[in-house]
């Protein structure tokens, strides 16, 4: 199955004015699969915003290349297959409707199937009563709506979103949620920054964690949340000290396990005569990945989940 | 061919305050038609006349210069060029907006200069000669100067625009008009600079096409190099 967006083995390199030269990228791969929601995470400085960059044509990578829709990064005519909001995203001060018709208009859409559609989208982003106001106006919340608006009004195959919901409130996070969720439904697929880790863990499909310009971790998110180095254990009829770090709720005991001593772990308990209730990978939460990902710990630099 | 009218106005909606402010020029030009004695003021007239011109191509530059740093440094031109627009179109957009800005200046400076420079013994048709002129120097002018804005920020692109201009000018005092033509921005605003009253005008047709295929010419390499260069750079 072709890849919707493709980055590979791409570095890019930057010189500042003082300080010498700067890595953004360095090698980085990633494919990104048709109708899927793809979270791309990376504390600031990773090199996300600059990925996306790249594969809009907005920069020339120093090495290596990329694919967007099959064609290589920067082909102008494919973007007009794909819809972009850009981080902190700067718009014309002028009426809401016309702006993103203006916008519709560079994607070669025209007439009223245009109009039709501008109006559908401010609709669509809770903008409706809006869309005869001056952008100039508007509070940040509703600059991003709009962006939203003009990065959808072409119904575009490639949705690429950095930090979409960052400056709304959480009404409009949720809406913007179900918005992509049914995009993915329609069989698109979203291309995802975002720094909301929740938001990420409940919609992405797969996600990439960035650290310095290389990839650190990729996968399902089903799978990077559940971990296969730990066990979470529930057992009863147990003592409450059998085990380290161990919970008692409602006469259940919580504990965990590295996996590879799970088996000792339940053979302790039958020993003590106790009851094993559920053993499950340990769940772990996307902010706890992420930090373990990205704090410097060298054990997880390289590491890529399949 | 839509998406470069597009930017085109859109540029020219983004600058409507420096064409009005240049506009405000032409409405003295008027007032001067109302309140003076056209005949006997009439070198007084031109000498506002020719003022104009130098404003507008000095207006060109200025336009040219800014325009790209501008949309980069508020950072939309990502949004522009996140469509289906490449490179050369968006520089297209550019050159064309500015033009339809000079030629919004000139054709009301034309419209006006017909009217109280005719009032003095003036031709109108000369009068429209030294516009077509002076709209081809601000072309040509403002495709150098677009040029230079790829690579370098405002201030240097337009000193850069300035020497490249000037240059030839200097060269020609000095050493011969044929120098001139190198880019005959100066020999186009010259017409207009050296008109007077008691000789008509002529237009030089080599002039006219020279700065009409440089131009070509400029706005050539200017997408070409354009289309090499980051746009953005990373917010984080």
């Amino acid at each position: 199955m072709p890849f919707v967006l493709e980055f590979e083995n791409i570095s890019k390199e930057y010189r500042r004015l003082v300080g010498g030269w700067v890595i953004a990228l360095n090698g980085f791969s990633l494919q990104v699969e048709p109708g899927e929601i793809f979270g791309f995470l990376g504390p600031n400085g990773a090199g996300k915003t600059t990925a996306i960059h790249l594969a809009m044509g907005f920069m020339r990578a120093t090495s290596g290349g990329g694919r967007m829709l099959g064609k290589p990064f920067g082909h102008a005519p494919t973007r007009r297959r794909v819809g972009f909001l850009a981080e902190n995203v700067a718009l014309y001060p002028r009426k809401a409707e016309h702006l993103v018709r203006f916008y519709g208009g560079l994607n070669g859409m025209s007439g009223v199937v245009l109009k039709a559609r501008a109006c559908e989208m401010l609709d669509l982003v809770g903008l409706s009563q809006e869309a005869r106001r001056n952008v100039g106006g508007f509070s940040r919340g509703m600059v991003q709506r709009v962006g939203l608006a003009q990065a959808l009004v072409n119904d575009p195959e490639l949705l690429i979103l950095d930090e979409p919901t960052s400056a709304l409130d959480p009404l409009a996070r949720v809406q913007i949620r179900e918005l992509l969720l049914r995009s993915r439904n329609a069989g698109k697929t979203v291309f995802l920054s975002s720094h909301l880790l929740s938001e990420v863990e409940q919609i992405c499909d797969r996600v990439a964690v960035l650290n310095k310009g290389r990839l650190v971790a990729m996968g399902k998110t089903s799978e990077l949340l559940h971990s296969a180095d730990r066990s979470d254990i529930v057992a009863r009829g147990i003592p409450d000290n059998a085990f380290p770090d161990s919970v008692l709720e409602n006469g259940l005991l919580r504990f965990a396990v590295p996996a590879s001593s799970q088996r000792e772990a339940l053979e302790r308990v039958w020993l003590l005569g106790g009851e094993v209730v559920s053993v499950n990978p340990q769940h772990r939460s996307l902010e706890q990945i992420f930090l373990q990902l990205t704090t410097g710990d060298s054990r997880s630099t390289g590491r890529t989940v399949a | 061919m839509r998406q470069i009218a597009l930017i085109a106005i859109n540029f020219v909606r983004e600058q409507r305050w420096p064409i009005l402010v240049l506009m405000l020029w032409v409405v003295l030009l008027a007032m001067l038609g109302l309140v003076l004695d056209l005949h006997r003021s009439r070198e007084d007239v031109l000498f506002i006349f020719k003022q104009l011109g130098v404003y507008g191509v000095a207006f060109a530059v200025f336009f040219g210069a800014s325009a790209i740093h501008n949309e980069r440094k508020t950072r939309r031109i990502m949004a522009v060029i996140s469509k289906g627009v490449s490179r050369a179109q968006y520089i297209s957009g550019l050159l064309i907006g500015i033009g339809i800005a000079v030629t919004i200046f000139a054709v009301s400076m034309g419209v006006t200069g017909s009217w109280v420079l005719s009032a003095g013994g003036a031709r109108a048709s000369d009068v429209w000669s030294l516009i077509a002129c002076l709209m081809l120097a601000c072309v040509l002018s403002a495709a150098v100067a677009v040029l230079f804005s790829t690579v370098l920020n405002p201030l240097f692109a337009t000193l850069a625009t300035a020497i490249t201009l000037g240059v030839p000018a200097v060269a020609a005092l000095h050493f011969g008009s044929r120098w001139a033509r190198a880019i005959p921005a100066y020999s186009l605003l010259d017409q207009l600079l050296q008109f007077s009253f008691r000789g008509g005008i002529s237009i030089p047709w080599s002039l006219v096409v020279l700065a009409l295929l440089e131009s070509f010419v400029l706005w050539l390499t200017a997408s070409w190099i354009f289309s090499r260069r980051d746009v953005a750079v990373a917010v984080e």
